[in-house]
């Protein structure tokens, strides 16, 4: 881990690799370093992955609450980067914060791909679109979150975490899973986890889009994603089978070769 | 010493197999099984009881929770403007609405405002931080809601002590552009503050405020913790030390004309804690904000809870959790109690809870007003030389 001082903001940072930038934008909790999805894509890129403000070891600034100090640090982030062809990738709340993001249009990003984001309001107002997060039974979490939530990789968690506390977890890990969880509840409580105004604005977003979506995932489903896909203008919509809310986690080869069979345009 | 009668209005009438099938019996528990015939009945009996308490000198507490069968005071300003107008001389207090959830401050201050008019100038206003279920109910955001309840305090009053026209407020949590609240309270500068809590940098914060601190179930250790928090942040402010009334404590109570009535009708009492607590993991021990992380790897191994787990009349009163027996017992446990804690001056009495009936509440705190009330006045000061709980 190094840290990355983004203006008067140090963010706790994961690089790896070399070669084309990609930056991570993480979602329930940091980009674990031993996930197999991040080694095989650092195969051939420089893969960067901040941890946001109170996530990780990144410190939460006084008042810094909102989605708009997300959107405006990692705007901050992709103006700090060298490259000018950045490819982000946003996961679950992470893909929010990239959509937010793209929609500004900042002159450093070549592409984007979004993994199961949240963020958008589609259905009605007695509709929810988004399994609600903090509400809902840790279980229930678990069995909507993963395809197979038996067969998740150990030590790396996604939504559902809490199932698998146990006695062989350490004090630290518990302490960073709970400081990840407040924070993200801090960011996103109400309105749950979008922004009632962003789908009348990713009609912006001029990058060449991918949008990857685990077929299983029941926090937010495959039709939210197509919904999704279909607001930015010539993005592409892919599904992951046999995987739930995080396909990069439990089918790391396919949401690999998803990604690097995304034809860039401007290469 | 004062006497205050704080009844939640609990609804124990839900079939026992609902209650254990269902994953929690607050927050989500449908309204189905809430009766409103049987709820009505519940209102005029409670309402009956805090006349009595009106006539025979028993402070009366009102407070809220939502959605669930320990609470059917769902908006505390609404019931306790009931009260007041239903009583003629003792103190109310609201203890309170939940000024975590509630988005305006500014309309809490008018309520109470009102209130206080109405009762002519007998209300004290009470604030809680709110538990994990109420962040649900209210669906307000359980992350850093120590700051936003002292913010929503100081607009509140602010709003209560400002007479000269409108004032502007642009908080971190709160903005109002016009604020300028009509009645203004009856009471001068403002009715007396409250606050529940044994959240020890809390407490050192009501010192320096002067509120009164009331601690709920606390026991003999965390109170005098609590209690002494509050006394040495007022010392190292420079600020006079307090006097007992700065301080309230609640417990369970029961008074029956022998302590063998007392117990056996008292050992209903802490259904609060073995029925009407019931809460899903994700609305306790995973809600964000409700511990420090640091602390998560102790309460997620063996359990947030610090309830008793020995919940037999003897042990609370052991642990200083009731107040139980006929009168000359109870007296001297609240003695003890206010002994070891370091003087306290108003003790809050949880009686009507659980299935304990009308007649059996009513009975308890006529023996309360007539046997105990008198024994508690005029007290000695408390030994300055008890042991404090970190000895």
């Amino acid at each position: 881990m190094t840290a990355m001082r983004v203006g008067p903001f140090e963010l706790e940072t994961l690089r790896i690799g070399n070669g084309r930038t990609v930056l991570l934008i993480h979602g329930i909790n940091p980009i674990h370093p031993d996930s197999p999805f991040l080694l095989k894509l650092a195969a051939d890129a420089e893969v960067i992955a901040p941890s946001h403000p109170g996530f990780g070891g990144s410190p939460l600034p006084a008042d810094f609450d909102t989605m708009y100090d997300l959107v405006n640090l990692y705007l901050a982030v992709l103006d700090s980067l060298p490259s000018d062809d950045v490819t982000v990738i946003g996961f679950s709340f992470g893909g929010w914060i990239a959509a937010e993001l793209a929609v500004a249009n900042p002159k450093h990003l070549g592409r984007l791909i979004l993994v199961d984001p949240v963020g958008i309001k589609l259905g009605g107002r007695e509709d929810r679109d988004i399994v609600h997060f903090f509400n809902t039974d840790p279980g229930e979490l678990d069995q909507r979150s993963w395809h197979d939530p038996a067969r998740r990789p150990p030590g790396i968690h996604g939504l559902g975490w809490q199932a698998t506390i146990s006695e062989k977890m350490t004090d630290q890990e518990m302490i960073l899973l709970a400081r990840n969880w407040d924070t993200l509840c801090l960011y996103a409580w109400r309105p749950h986890m979008f922004n009632p105004q962003l789908k009348h604005w990713l009609h912006r977003i001029s990058v060449p889009t991918k949008v990857i979506w685990g077929e299983s995932d029941r926090i937010v489903t495959p039709d939210y994603g197509r919904a999704y896909a279909g607001l930015i203008p010539g993005a592409e919509f892919t599904i992951i089978k046999h995987a739930g809310h995080h396909p990069e986690l439990e089918q790391p080869e396919a949401f690999v070769s998803a990604v690097t069979s995304f034809p860039d345009p401007r290469r | 010493m004062e006497l205050w009668n704080h009844c939640e209005n609990p609804y124990p009438f839900v079939p026992a197999e609902v209650l254990d099938a269902a994953p929690a019996v607050r927050a989500s528990l449908p309204n189905k099984y809430c009766e409103p015939e049987i709820a009505a009945g519940l209102y005029d009996e409670v309402f009956e009881e805090y006349q009595h308490c009106d006539d025979i000198g028993l402070n009366i507490v009102t407070n809220e929770h939502h959605s669930g069968i320990n609470n059917l005071w769902a908006a505390s300003p609404v019931i306790t403007g009931i009260v007041a107008r239903l009583t003629k001389k003792v103190r109310i207090l609201s203890l309170g609405t939940l000024i975590t959830v509630r988005p305006d401050p500014v309309r809490v201050a008018t309520e109470y405002a009102t209130i206080d008019v109405i009762s002519r100038g007998r209300l004290d206003i009470g604030f809680v931080k709110s538990g994990a279920t109420e962040m649900v109910s209210g669906d307000a955001n359980p992350m850093r809601i120590r700051e936003r309840e002292w913010e929503a305090i100081d607009l509140i009053e602010k709003s209560l002590t400002s007479h000269d026209g409108p004032f502007s407020w642009e908080g971190k949590f709160f903005t109002h552009a016009h604020v300028n609240i009509w009645p203004r309270p009856y009471q001068s500068p403002r009715p007396e503050f409250w606050a529940a809590t044994s959240d020890l940098p809390t407490c050192a914060e009501l010192g320096r405020r002067g509120m009164i601190n009331t601690l709920l179930f606390g026991g003999y250790d965390r109170t005098r913790t609590a209690f002494d928090t509050y006394k040495k942040a007022r010392a190292v402010a420079g600020l006079p030390a307090p006097g007992e009334d700065r301080f309230s404590y609640m417990a369970f109570c029961y008074v029956g004309d022998t302590d063998e009535e007392a117990h056996r009708i008292g050992q209903k009492i802490p259904w609060f804690l073995t029925v009407s607590m019931k809460s899903a993991p994700q609305m306790s021990k995973f809600m964000p904000g409700q511990i420090a992380p640091e602390m998560t790897p102790a309460a997620w191994r063996a359990g947030v809870s610090k309830r008793p787990t020995d919940l037999s009349v003897e042990s609370l009163i052991r642990q200083g959790q009731m107040f139980c027996g006929n009168p000359d017992s109870v007296v001297r446990q609240i003695k003890e109690f206010r002994q070891r804690v370091g003087g306290v001056g108003r003790i809050i009495m949880m009686t009507r809870q659980g299935l304990v009936t009308h007649a059996e509440a009513m009975k308890s705190f006529s023996l309360a007003a007539k046997e105990v009330l008198p024994q508690l006045q005029g007290l000695n000061p408390v030994d300055a030389d008890m042991p404090t709980a970190a000895q």
